[in-house]
């Protein structure tokens, strides 16, 4: 079986991406400018992608789409979930030793 | 093919009103969306209550359902009259909110399947169509073109043990799907797959099966399966991306006067230097003992200074020598006259 792990190398291309995720250019742009992910490269043609960026988009625009959010609004859930989770984790830790 | 019932899978009367069945299915939807609640029964519920939602909010689909479902319960055998949906019209799948259609329930499938199969054609994000059948008869007079697109991308979360990801190893997986079976059920499947889980894999990374995601539509590869990985909790060991924590119990001396010990890694045992006057919960780094990875993570030793009980003559004798000796007040600084 054919698998590789999805390493953070920003490899992948703008076009690159809108065809994996079937999204056009301008929602992905738009989740670069609401800070859903960090690319390199400062405009449209040079930007590169990471797989990880990928999987983050795809889960903004599935909760876009099912909860009827806007990328602002589903970025913002994405952190806070993040957030959570790391929370979780911390009390995880902590009740372990108290 | 079992009934199903829709307005309980909303938790709302049968007399309820559009809005109050809108709100009832978002707010279902949040709660059981699978990318917000890691239940293992949210992907499930939450196709659930797509197909009630689009049923029940479409006005034509509610009208012949309460038709067809007058005298039947959640689960009863169901088989619908021949032509019953003759008089009734559909429309195209409406866009938006709602669980993906090929995962919609035969129940569903029969009542409304085709008919709207007709209507959304092979436009890509009309999604209504199966993919066994696309291409298939009954489509009548409006045949489309030929329709490839890739199969959409599934996703799963699976638990491996720490040592996995620090020597690397191949593991076999059970994942479970959740599918409708042939009695219009959901069911859970067992799917068992061998994966090579790379050395240094920290937690909240994937990986990609290639081609082991849902069926293409047409000459359309298969999506990928994308697992998500997570740590089992560990006896010692606690990750933090690359970086490893470990809790070391040393004894107050060991603390207070420095010195070697042994501490156990991943890699093995190694000797630390504890540095005189330490204190609990001092951390201590050990430099390129955690995930290893082009720039290995850090094994960070936390010292957890345990005490002596004073359980026996000699080791009160100890304590009390101390006491006597030495000139120690741990809460002079909380106010004056303690």
């Amino acid at each position: 079986m054919n698998d590789d792990i999805l390493d953070d190398h920003e490899t992948l291309t703008l076009e690159d991406v809108c065809q994996n995720c079937n999204l056009d250019q301008d929602v992905v742009l738009t989740y670069v400018q609401e800070g859903l992910i960090d690319v390199s490269g400062h405009n449209a043609g040079t930007m590169r992608f990471s797989h990880s960026h990928i999987v983050r988009i795809q889960k903004a625009n599935r909760l876009e789409r099912d909860l009827r959010l806007n990328p602002a609004g589903s970025v913002l859930v994405l952190e806070l979930i993040a957030q959570i989770d790391d929370l979780k984790n911390q009390l995880k830790y902590f009740k372990r030793h108290n | 093919m079992e009934y199903k019932d829709y307005y309980t899978a909303l938790g709302v009367e049968k007399t309820a009103t559009a809005d109050e069945i809108k709100s009832a299915y978002r707010k279902l939807a949040r709660k059981y969306h699978p990318d917000l609640n890691k239940d293992k029964d949210a992907e499930s519920r939450f196709k659930e209550i797509g197909e009630a939602n689009d049923v029940l909010s479409d006005p034509e689909k509610r009208a012949a359902y309460d038709q067809l479902g007058q005298n039947y319960r959640e689960g009863q055998d169901f088989n619908p009259p021949p032509n019953w949906d003759q008089g009734f019209e559909f429309r195209g799948r409406p866009s938006g909110a709602g669980a993906q259609p090929e995962d919609f329930s035969e129940f569903f499938e029969d009542l409304f399947g085709k008919a709207q199969r007709q209507q959304s054609g092979a436009q890509y994000g009309g999604q209504s169509f199966g993919s066994q059948d696309f291409g298939g008869q009954g489509f009548g007079g409006q045949q489309q073109g030929e329709f490839n697109a890739k199969g959409q991308d599934h996703h799963a979360r699976i638990l491996i043990d720490l040592d996995d990801s620090f020597n690397g190893s191949k593991r076999q997986i059970t994942l479970k799907v959740p599918e409708f079976g042939p009695d219009g059920h959901l069911q859970l499947k067992h799917r068992t797959l061998d994966v090579t889980i790379p050395k240094g894999i920290r937690e909240g990374q994937q990986i990609r099966l290639k081609k082991q995601g849902a069926p293409g539509y047409g000459k359309g590869e298969p999506g990928d399966l994308f697992l998500e990985v997570n740590f089992k909790p560990h006896k010692l060991y606690h990750a933090d991306g690359s970086d490893l924590y470990l809790d070391l119990p040393v004894t107050p001396w060991e603390a207070a006067l420095g010195g070697k010990v042994k501490v156990p890694t991943p890699g093995g045992v190694v000797d630390l230097n504890i540095p005189a006057n330490s204190k609990q919960g001092r951390k201590l780094r050990l430099k390129g003992r955690g995930l290893p990875s082009k720039k290995p993570g850090d094994l960070f030793v936390v010292l957890q200074i345990a005490l002596p009980p004073a359980d026996n003559d000699k080791a009160r004798q100890l304590y009390e020598t101390m006491a006597k000796e030495l000139d120690f007040n741990p809460r002079s600084h909380m106010a004056s006259g303690l």
